[in-house]
């Protein structure tokens, strides 16, 4: 297929579901579900009356600490694990176990343990970007090739030189798209964690919800919609861009 | 790295954790940060009195609800989709456009829908496994082998019999991906659900212990969930090297 087709049938697609949505949205009405045109004529309202950008980047303030935080421990310990078996045994049982944690269980827990704040909001978004950078980063560390670190040795690199010049400029894509789903499972927690206590653009979310129509709520949907596609196209951009060559060896991990 | 040591350095990691939490636990105290021997007594009380049983048997019913039906919708639509590749291109930025939405964002939605009981339970658990699901299945028909199609339509396999034979067949590593993150997710929303609409079961049990400042209780609840959810991920591995024992590298 050639590009052009390509991105004549994406369009065709995208006006296809929006003219859908109109006529689905005009059936139900605005209690049920908006049609797109009422989102669009209301947007203007929604941001005013919701501070929605306001609480949008407030948001993503806080969403940056603990997912930067999840992302350093991440690397490392995926490093670690995929370069020694010792402590890929000792940590495996542990990593695989909190994989599969539910962060909405977290929730309760956390509030008691860090109160409704800053380090509640940065604890929940951690544990959600944590163990998704670990996994692919370790997938990515066991592969490095022997070759680069008998190299690294022949020359007498030190283990903290082998580590920064070897080993992270060789999994630099990996730790990218470990990166990329961390912030799709950072921003899924964010708004968890704020929809629970009902701040920031969680708060806004519930606030619309219950709200008569769902115009409003809709348009903060949207908003996070296009915030979030929007990051992840330019980790995947700069994935692309700095280092082409790996493209299609991380087509396993969506 | 022999199989012995591999398993007696994971017991040794599993015990080495379990004293951190026990000192940690201990430092912090029972009103912040229970020690696993405090979560352990009260796990044997919670099972003992049957409510952590109960609570878990009543979560497993709007969630297995919720998976089947996404698993239902999910793998035909994936297959016809991927099948048609003008189809699955124009559909592509629309699912992901709708996979990039928080899905407990949609709580809202399905209590206008659906209210605050079963029903939305089981619309939030569909939501969260269906596109997981139709992401999968999709990626693993549109991947399916040229020649092997070439070769079906030389010996003049259609219709149906193309699907039974081939398709499902040379996609079935994809579709068994996506039914085990499919069940990892169904877990996950099972409990989203319970805390986010109506507080019922585990989701209500959570609450409670944290309201109470219990957090041995609210640890025990979790660990049960988290090892509910690891059950269920494992139990589909294995159900996948029963079906399909020539696929091994299902590590993705």
């Amino acid at each position: 297929m050639s590009r052009a087709r390509a991105w004549a049938l994406r369009l065709t697609g995208i006006a296809v579901f929006l003219l859908l949505w109109e006529v689905v949205g005009r059936i139900f009405g605005e209690a049920l579900f908006a049609p797109f045109s009422a989102v669009i004529a209301g947007f203007p309202a929604t941001v005013r009356d919701y501070k929605l950008f306001t609480e949008l980047a407030g948001s993503f303030q806080q969403l940056v600490l603990g997912y930067l935080l999840g992302c350093a421990v991440g690397i490392v310990l995926g490093i670690m694990m995929g370069r020694s078996a010792l402590l890929d045994g000792l940590l495996q049982p542990w990593v695989s176990m909190m994989f599969v944690t539910s962060i909405a269980s977290l929730v309760p827990l956390f509030i008691i343990t860090f109160g409704f704040g800053l380090a509640f909001r940065i604890a929940i978004v951690f544990m959600a970007a944590v163990w998704y950078v670990l996994l692919v980063t370790y997938h990515g560390a066991r592969g490095v090739s022997p070759e680069l670190l008998q190299t690294a040795r022949a020359f007498e690199a030190s283990r903290l030189q082998t580590f920064f010049k070897v080993l992270l400029p060789a999994l630099y894509p990996y730790i990218l798209a470990g990166m990329r789903i961390g912030l799709a499972h950072a921003i899924r927690a964010m708004v968890i964690a704020e929809m629970y206590v009902i701040v920031g653009f969680g708060g806004v979310v519930y606030n619309a919800g219950v709200e008569i129509s769902t115009v409003s709520l809709i348009g903060a949907l949207l908003t996070i919609m296009v915030v979030g596609v929007a990051l992840t196209e330019t980790l995947k951009w700069l994935g692309r861009k700095t280092a082409p060559w790996y493209d299609e060896r991380l087509q396993l991990s969506n | 790295m022999s199989r012995g040591r591999a398993w007696a350095l994971r017991l040794t990691g599993i015990a080495v954790f379990l004293l951190l939490w026990e000192v940690v636990g201990r430092i912090f105290g029972e009103a912040l940060f229970a020690p696993r021997s405090a979560v352990r007594g009260r796990r044997a009380a919670m099972i003992g009195a049957g409510s952590l049983p109960m609570a878990l048997a009543g979560a497993v019913q709007h969630m297995l609800v919720g998976y089947l039906l996404a698993v239902l919708v999910a793998i035909p639509v994936g297959i016809v989709v991927g099948r048609n590749a003008a189809v699955a291109t124009a559909v592509e930025p629309i699912l992901n456009a709708v996979y990039a939405i928080p899905p407990v964002a949609l709580v809202p939605f399905f209590v206008i829908w659906f209210g605050l009981y079963f029903e939305a339970r089981v619309a939030l658990v569909f939501a969260m496994c269906f596109f997981e699901i139709l992401i999968n299945v999709l990626q693993g028909v549109r991947n399916i082998d040229r020649g092997l199609l070439d070769a079906a339509r030389a010996l003049e396999v259609t219709g149906l019999a193309l699907y039974r034979k081939v398709v499902i067949p040379a996609a079935s590593p994809f579709i068994f991906t996506g039914l085990r993150v499919g069940i990892g997710r169904a877990v996950n929303a099972m409990i989203t659900a319970e805390l986010f609409f109506s507080a019922v079961n585990l989701g209500q049990m959570l609450k409670n212990s944290s309201n109470a400042f219990d957090t041995a209780s609210a640890f025990a609840i979790i660990l049960a969930i988290s090892l509910f959810g690891l059950a269920c991920q494992e139990g589909m591995r294995f159900t996948e090297r029963l079906v399909i024992p020539w696929h091994h590298g299902s590590e993705a």
